[in-house]
């Protein structure tokens, strides 16, 4: 009974932690130099969390990123995700658990949109009819419901990344790891992309992993941010969100 | 003057349309084997490249050396320095099918390196978002690459044809016939310039269509 409560008490703990890193180092060789990027990273993002990454280009951020999802591997050091642990093996089936949103969208050119937001189930397989009905309600959901066979080059920067949106989302992601999300786009269009997803980390209870350099799109979404300086944690911040509104430029250049 | 013409052609259809069943017979084998084999060849060069997922310099060395190597040698000399080859492949050094040998290798060659080529002006992030959505390595080839890489490699590969089409012209010096053979052999060297003509016109026109159906259908197939 009592080893019973020990592995109850496990999962709890796995539960609560949606991902873990610890003592985590990257070196890459630049130049046949080693040069250590990620320095003895601890961290760990709590489950329906916003957490945020911050620091300068080059401090190492996006590189957490990737090796949180296991698509760049530690050198020194080991990485949880829902209490498993990511290594070569797992890596694949991990993976499937989360999604990616990135800076230059990355959708498939020769794709029109619902066959990217399809994407990620043609790489699972499963009821192709149904599928579909969802994608297409996704589609609605990110607010391009009569672009469904529209041609990808067609799109603006932020329709482009809203079809990201709901490619990610098509999986049920547990983690969605957004890197630069809005950096690529210009203020209207960054307020849509940060709305959408407040709103699914509010809905669907997404862990929401988000790099950027812009402190306010920071501020506007995270619970928590982990600020970086060449590779380390200097600190981490709590904060508490405001709504999200839509600044004019003018209230943007008359604001502190 | 056409009627001089279209007189020639009526005396020598015969000859005409088995040199011309020749030709066919050289390049579709040679199409068929450089399609596989260069994609794959192709492929390989890309994964092993210094940038690629599975860097390895020995490999790549070996592979792209032979491609350079095929394509340097003029082809002529390729055709006769391979004629113990053919033997040793198929029994005799000589004849259409052994023809095909020669032409087949390069086609292979021209078509790796097109496709490498391809496959690099594919967006780098591909790779990164194939993962990152769930899909395994064969799945970036099949879902990710060469779906983004679709349109290149068609056209590409019309490229490769008409280079094929342009070198099984010389395949008569092992005796593998074709037009380019009839039109040198029966045209240019026995001063019927008329015949040597109506091939030409004849090549043309064939290049002509590949180019047209190639075209066609690289753009039915890019949404970019």
């Amino acid at each position: 009974m009592k080893k019973l409560y020990t592995i109850l008490a496990s999962i709890e703990q796995a539960g609560e932690h949606m991902i873990r890193l610890e003592n985590v180092s990257k070196k890459f060789k630049i130049n046949g130099r080693d040069d250590t990027v990620i320095k003895d990273i601890n961290l760990s993002i709590n489950k329906k969390e916003i957490f945020g990454l911050v620091g300068e280009t080059g401090s190492g951020k996006s590189t957490i990123l990737r090796l949180m999802n296991g698509f760049i591997e530690p050198d020194e050091g080991s990485i949880y995700l829902r209490g498993e642990k990511l290594d070569r093996k797992t890596r694949h089936q991990l993976v499937k658990e989360t999604s990616m949103i990135f800076q230059g969208f990355n959708l498939l050119s020769n794709l029109n949109v619902i066959d990217n937001v399809l994407l990620p189930t043609k790489i699972r397989k499963g009821n192709k009819k149904e599928n579909i009905d969802k994608a297409k309600e996704l589609l609605s959901f990110v607010g391009l419901e009569d672009f469904h066979q529209s041609s990808i080059r067609t799109l603006s920067g932020g329709q482009k990344q809203r079809v990201a949106i709901a490619r990610t989302l098509i999986t049920n992601p547990k983690i969605i790891f957004c890197d630069e999300p809005t950096s690529a786009l210009d203020d209207k269009m960054s307020y849509e992309i940060l709305k959408l997803l407040k709103d699914i980390n509010e809905k669907f209870g997404t862990t929401i992993v988000l790099v950027s350099h812009d402190i306010s799109v920071i501020k506007a979404l995270c619970n928590r941010v982990a600020i970086l300086e060449n590779g380390r944690i200097v600190d981490i911040v709590s904060l508490t969100t405001k709504e999200i509104k839509p600044v004019s430029y003018k209230e943007a250049l008359l604001s502190d | 003057m056409i009627n001089q013409y279209l007189e020639t052609f009526m005396i020598f259809r015969g000859e005409i349309f088995k040199a011309f069943y020749e030709t066919l017979d050289m390049m579709f084998t040679a199409m068929v084997i450089s399609l596989i084999f260069g994609l794959l060849l192709g492929f390989i060069l890309f994964i092993t490249r210094s940038d690629g997922i599975y860097r390895n310099n020995t490999v790549y060395f070996i592979c792209s050396s032979l491609i350079n190597i095929t394509r340097s040698v003029p082809f002529i000399l390729f055709i006769i320095v391979m004629i113990p080859f053919n033997r040793m492949l198929i029994g005799t050094g000589f004849g259409v099918n052994a023809s095909k040998i020669p032409l087949s290798l390069i086609g292979i060659s021209i078509f790796a390196r097109f496709t490498e080529q391809d496959l690099l002006d594919v967006n780098k992030n591909i790779y990164e978002t194939s993962y990152a959505l769930g899909a395994n390595t064969i799945q970036y080839f099949t879902y990710f690459l060469l779906r983004e890489a679709r349109s290149s490699l068609i056209l590409s590969f019309t490229s490769t044809i008409i280079s094929l089409l342009s070198y099984s012209t010389v395949m008569g010096i092992i005796g593998g016939g074709g037009l380019g053979y009839l039109a040198l052999s029966e045209g240019y060297h026995n001063f019927n310039y008329k015949l040597m003509w109506i091939i030409i016109i004849m090549m043309i026109l064939l290049v002509q269509i590949v180019q047209a159906a190639g075209n066609f259908i690289a753009r039915i197939s890019d949404k970019r």
